[in-house]
């Protein structure tokens, strides 16, 4: 019995250690050099919790990005698939739950999950100011990384990414793909069954319908500047509930069902169900297509009007993360332009980088210019001409219900 | 050790015990959790489940599922029972009702996905032979708004259950009063009425709640096979939990609570009409 009680108050003592040396860092980390901060990252291993759904960026991290971090800084990567929303639930379920030691160290996302993070006060920050990569290399006043959805970062996100909504088509069933929503309209009537969307639960489903919404409200501007309202929202979107249900009868199952995911609507796709996809990605194709899922005859287009919506994605560290330090460096690494490099490369993931180019150096700029991205991206000023920012994230939730209501359920 | 002897079958129990303990809390959490708002406690999230028809539209559909998949896979199960239970007896018969339920249900609903699509094994194979203008021409059985697909999945999941549920009953009913009713001129309906059914009802009964339970909050084969709306109950749960606004979360659980108590409330009723016949037949000097 004796035995067992020093055992417990052994225990306890030690737990009470663990927590004041875990607390201490915390509390000095925006105190410590760069230096100190990789020093104390050294052996630690770092939980990168991300959506999972797509092979080429799977293999990015896993192929690249872990063992390079491991090599460079001795930190070990572990990528935790998982939807961003489920992720953002954990989080605060561990908040509720009281516990100060999570299990997260790092989270990809942006949009209303950001904006629902930050709110509730789950991340750590802000992070951008102590990150060498970000200040050296990308425009730190750009109002991309300033804005995420309309939501302010406040350095609580570091940019890692950036994309532009595009459509894939069938080249070798599709002449002239549509350029603008009236073409893609009439294209839809004269083939029916050969179009669909993912549901506007799904992250690329709910980009597509943005696209509709931009292109049918009064103007983009006021959609861009009039702050979010249930109000606002239902008189600017009767347009795109009329195209929707007009478009309906034409799609995929005669508009019956939708496919659930993108993952779904790939599928439809590779077996020539449906002739056009679409993704939150320019490049995501070039995978797809060389392991053979994609037909070779795929090629991108984006509509000139209303445009292409494009963002910014981040990189953020929880409020518990059990790694600060690592977390840190981690997510430097994954913004130094080695890794952004390596990052455009078609091969894994083939996505835009953030950088600034003009802040690179001889042979980096070069490397930049010089990667042919692959035959499914469009150019790029063929993007940048069709870009179009993000609106409020506040809309995404009322889509998804707005449009069970109005397109879904009659 | 005296105290292990004495308490032993005390112990025992502990594990189930602390299951369902387990239950118990997670039910009331998932209660609090629906009437828990951030400004205090409130009904309101169940007001507003009533009000959605995406709710009402869910419920008559998960229920018709329900209804249709358990009805055929008793009715089916038991028709092959009682014309082939020696069949299913040996050796190989044992097999081909086993085959089916060593397979996962999410394995087997996708199995009908690449068998029964569109773009799915028969429907190329009809192509190809020439049967079918287009593949386009084959009918929708797979994410459809009657849940062809998903009723097909649970009949072929559910009758071999229902088989191997049935065929213990079957094989030890009591033949020597068969030759009791002949004796008395009774036929093949006395036999039914006075020996089978009495026989194998509360089998039958347990039958069907299992398999009204399980379906009724399956989740994995309607979202793999279900249609975008309406969607069973269980998606519809999963989806208002995951989604990306707040209040949805405790709707979520408003409706798993719904549904909790319904079916409770069935399993309820049921059991206390079968425990009044099991307490009627224990009056009675019969040994079997």
């Amino acid at each position: 019995m004796k035995k067992r009680l020093i055992g417990t108050a052994g225990i306890l003592l030690l737990a009470g250690c663990n927590m004041t040396s875990g607390d201490q860092p915390d509390q000095e980390l925006s105190e410590l050099s760069w230096d100190e901060i990789t020093a104390e990252a050294e052996g630690d291993t770092v939980r990168l919790y991300m959506w999972g759904g797509d092979e080429g960026i799977n293999r990015y991290i896993d192929e690249y990005a872990a063992p390079a971090l491991q090599e460079e800084y001795d930190v070990t990567l572990e990528r935790i698939p998982l939807d961003t929303n489920e992720i953002i639930q954990k989080l605060e379920t561990e908040k509720r739950a009281g516990q100060d030691d999570g299990t997260i160290d790092i989270i990809w996302m942006n949009g209303e999950n950001f904006k629902r993070a930050k709110e509730g006060e789950l991340l750590y920050g802000p992070i951008t100011d102590q990150l060498p990569a970000f200040e050296e290399f990308y425009d730190t006043e750009s109002l991309d990384f300033a804005y995420d959805f309309g939501t302010e970062t406040e350095g609580y996100e570091a940019p890692w990414g950036k994309v532009q909504f595009v459509f894939h088509y069938d080249s070798s069933k599709i002449e002239e793909p549509p350029s603008t929503l009236e073409e893609l309209s009439s294209w839809i009537q004269e083939n029916p069954g050969r179009f669909t969307y993912p549901a506007a639960d799904d992250f690329t489903g709910n980009a597509f319908l943005r696209h509709i919404l931009y292109g049918t409200a009064s103007s983009v501007d006021t959609l861009l500047e009039e702050p979010f309202s249930e109000e606002f929202a239902a008189q600017e979107a009767s347009g795109m509930w009329g195209y929707l249900n007009e478009i309906e009868s034409d799609l995929w199952r005669g508009g019956e069902t939708y496919p659930g995911t993108l993952e779904e609507l790939d599928r439809l796709y590779s077996q020539g169900e449906v002739w056009m996809t679409m993704g939150y990605n320019e490049a995501r194709a070039e995978s797809l297509v060389a392991d053979g899922i994609f037909p070779e005859t795929t090629k991108a287009f984006v509509l000139e009007d209303p445009g292409s919506i494009g963002n910014t994605h981040f990189l953020s560290i929880p409020y518990n993360s059990p790694s600060k330090e690592a977390a840190l460096t981690a997510i430097n690494f994954f913004l130094t332009p080695e890794a952004q490099l390596a990052k455009l490369d078609p091969q894994y993931w083939g996505e835009n980088t953030p950088i600034n180019p003009s802040k690179l150096q001889g042979e980096d700029q070069a490397a930049f210019e010089e990667l042919d991205r692959g035959g499914t991206v469009l150019s790029q000023e063929e993007l940048l001409e069709s870009f179009v920012p993000e609106v409020d994230a506040a809309y995404v939730p009322w889509l998804e219900d707005a449009w069970i209501n109005e397109v879904v359920s009659d | 050790m005296k105290w292990y002897q004495t308490n032993k079958p005390a112990v025992l129990l502990i594990p189930a015990l602390l299951f369902l303990l387990m239950i118990v809390y997670s039910l009331v959490m998932a209660f609090a959790e629906s009437i828990r708002s951030p400004e205090g406690w409130t009904w309101q999230y169940y007001a507003d489940l009533f009000r959605q028809s995406q709710l009402i539209e869910s419920l008559g559909y998960s229920l018709l599922i329900t209804v249709v998949s358990v009805f055929f896979s008793v009715l089916i199960g038991w028709g092959v029972v009682r014309w082939f239970s020696s069949f299913i007896d040996e050796p190989a018969g044992k097999w081909l009702v086993w085959i089916p339920m060593l397979f996962p249900h999410f394995v087997w609903g996708y199995f009908i996905l690449l068998l029964l699509g569109q773009s799915g094994l028969v429907s190329s194979f009809l192509y190809q032979a020439g049967w079918l203008s287009s593949r386009e021409a084959f009918p929708v059985f797979t994410q459809d708004p009657y849940g062809i697909g998903i009723i097909i999945t649970y009949l072929w999941k559910e009758i071999p259950f229902v088989i191997l549920m049935l065929l213990p009953a079957y094989l030890q009913l009591p033949k020597q009063y068969g030759e009791v009713i002949s004796v008395l001129g009774g036929g093949r309906k006395e036999w039914f009425k006075t020996v089978e059914w009495p026989w194998v009802q509360p089998v039958i009964v347990e039958i069907t709640l299992i398999l009204t339970a399980f379906i009724f909050t399956a989740y994995e084969v309607p979202a793999l096979l279900g249609i975008s709306y309406p969607q069973m109950t269980a998606v519809l749960a999963y989806e208002w939990f995951y989604g990306a606004a707040w209040e949805e979360r405790s709707y979520a659980f408003g409706l798993l609570c719904i549904i909790a108590f319904i079916l409770g409330a069935i399993a309820l009723l049921s059991f206390t009409l079968m425990n009044r016949r099991r307490w009627l037949l224990s009056k009675s000097s019969h040994q079997y």
